[in-house]
């Protein structure tokens, strides 16, 4: 029997073409990175997995975890694309932004004024987070002050160098939070500085941890926002709509405790009584 | 000075480059302090990598196997393992075990660290070079030493090793290049070498492409230096008949 195509089939070139073409026209109008994760139907993401809750590799399976890993995913959700997870250390984020190599970053990149000039950002945070410090339990350090010509382990690339460097300690940034935790534990410093959540659950239950314990109050504490290419003001646009709705849904607190991040933080609970109000 | 560095960094404004950090106190005095610790730092290893070498490439030579096949399996180890990885182990594994072994008065510090594993690494590359110039000396001159009642260390030290350091000359000056620019290792573990410095300033501002250029600029010299210090020395102990 000769092979007859079925209309469907027949038609199926033309009906790409057209379909094609009116994404094309639709993606004209966005600028450089949503006309391509349109065309594409694909988004690259810049995650850190250096451990902890919001973003690590999962032992048994070898795949990235976390609400970083939970939060791209569903921006390429939302955006009709499928997720690209690429991981980035916080000395070379910046960089794998600006060279195109990823579309956004949602990598614990918390806002300050420097970065706001240097790169484009989703103006609602997903979180707010500061820095803490942990050091031995027996350690005389209990406020920031404290550090003041110590040693002190953070990540090269950490927005908590400025005001460390500001109470006079000093700083040795390794490569990425495991190396500097690692330091830490080796007595090459006395406190190692990162975000509270990712020191707060190491040191409430970690086994290893048992003997150290977290500053208070927390250091510089500043919105965890998504970042992109500066100018891409309709990115940035329909980004801003997605972390809206995580905040109105609540999805975000329920991401919260399904990765058992503790302390729950009172910014999100703020966020999304703020939306509520206005989206109701 | 100050004078100087200005016109400096207005030339490369022309070309769109930002050097405008040289003219911030902190971060020139920051710089300058990691080019001065890098320099240290290659000045340390190379002398303790020579040792190295000089030590296992006699092993090697030694002719008594219980000697030489330490020297050989430390040698095959720590040439066919990454520094980066050798230096992380050391640090970050080794260093934690010492320290929890004899408390906070563990006397290495960071910087040790990095001149142990680069001496012993670049170490086991000098003494392959060193152990291609030994064996190269001509038996006969070996033998005509023996001769004039040369026990073997005095046959090494006055006979085989200075011949041997004409001919394993090139391949070392190869490896001490090849040694300054391992240094940026350093960086990895919080060294405050001129990498890091340049790390730490770029991570807090936008001029990743102006320091890359300083930086390469920097170990380019660096290693420069180290060649023609090189090739002064052969010139020097040139000797008529072995391979001039």
């Amino acid at each position: 029997m000769p092979y007859t195509r079925s209309p469907v089939a027949r038609y199926l070139p033309l009906f790409v073409a057209a379909l094609t073409m009116l994404g094309g026209s639709v993606a004209a109008q966005a600028d450089a990175t949503l006309d391509k994760i349109q065309q594409r139907h694909r988004v690259v993401v810049g995650v850190l997995l250096s451990g902890g809750p919001f973003g690590s590799i999962d032992p048994m399976t070898q795949k990235p975890k976390g609400l970083n890993v939970d939060l791209a995913e569903d921006v390429a959700r939302q955006l009709g694309a499928e997720v690209e997870l690429v991981p980035v250390l916080p000395a070379n984020r910046v960089q794998f932004l600006q060279q195109g190599k990823v579309d956004l970053l949602i990598a614990n990149m918390e806002w300050t004024v420097e970065r706001g000039e240097q790169l484009g950002f989703v103006p609602t945070p997903f979180y707010r987070v500061g820095g803490t410090a942990a050091v031995l339990k027996d350690s005389a350090i209990t406020r920031w002050e404290d550090l003041k010509d110590q040693p002190v382990c953070t990540s090269q690339g950490s927005s908590y160098i400025k005001p460390l460097t500001g109470f006079g300690a000093d700083i040795k940034a390794f490569k990425s939070s495991s190396e500097s935790l690692l330091a830490l534990r080796g007595n090459n410093c006395v406190a190692a500085v990162h975000d509270a959540t990712l020191i707060n659950p190491l040191v409430a239950e970690g086994p290893e941890w048992q003997n150290y314990r977290a500053i208070s109050p927390e250091l510089n504490p500043a919105p965890s926002v998504i970042w992109t290419r500066p100018g891409e003001t309709d990115t940035q646009a329909r980004l801003d709509s997605i972390v809206k709705g995580w905040h109105r849904t609540g999805w975000l607190i329920d991401a919260e405790k399904r990765h058992h991040i503790s302390p729950p933080s009172p910014a999100l609970v703020e966020l999304h009584d703020k939306f509520q109000a206005a989206g109701a | 000075m100050t004078h100087l560095l200005e016109l400096l960094v207005q030339t490369a404004a022309r070309f769109g480059l930002n050097y405008g950090f040289l003219l911030d106190a902190y971060q020139r005095a920051s710089l300058v302090n990691g080019a001065l610790t890098s320099i240290a730092l290659c000045a340390v290893t190379i002398v303790g990598s020579l040792a190295a070498g000089l030590l296992l490439a006699s092993m090697l030579t030694s002719g008594r196997v219980w000697i030489a096949r330490p020297a050989r399996v430390f040698i095959e180890v720590t040439r066919n393992t990454p520094t980066l990885v050798q230096l992380y182990c050391a640090f970050l594994v080794l260093n934690m075990l010492l320290t929890q072994a004899i408390g906070t008065a563990n006397p290495l510090t960071p910087f040790a660290w990095v001149v142990i594993v680069i001496s012993l690494h670049k170490g086991a590359f000098h003494a392959e070079a060193l152990r291609a110039g030994i064996e190269a000396v001509p038996a006969v001159t070996l033998e005509a030493a023996s001769s004039l009642a040369f026990n073997s260390r005095q046959l090494l030290w006055n006979v085989q090793l200075p011949l041997a350091l004409r001919f394993a000359l090139p391949s070392l000056i190869n490896n001490l290049i090849d040694l300054v620019k391992m240094t940026a290792v350093a960086s990895a573990i919080a060294v405050g070498d001129i990498t890091y410095a340049s790390i730490m300033i770029w991570t807090q501002s936008d001029n990743v492409l102006e320091l890359m250029i300083l930086l390469l600029a920097f170990f380019g010299l660096l290693s420069f230096i180290v060649n023609c210090a090189g090739r002064a020395l052969e010139a020097r102990l040139r000797m008529p008949g072995y391979g001039h």
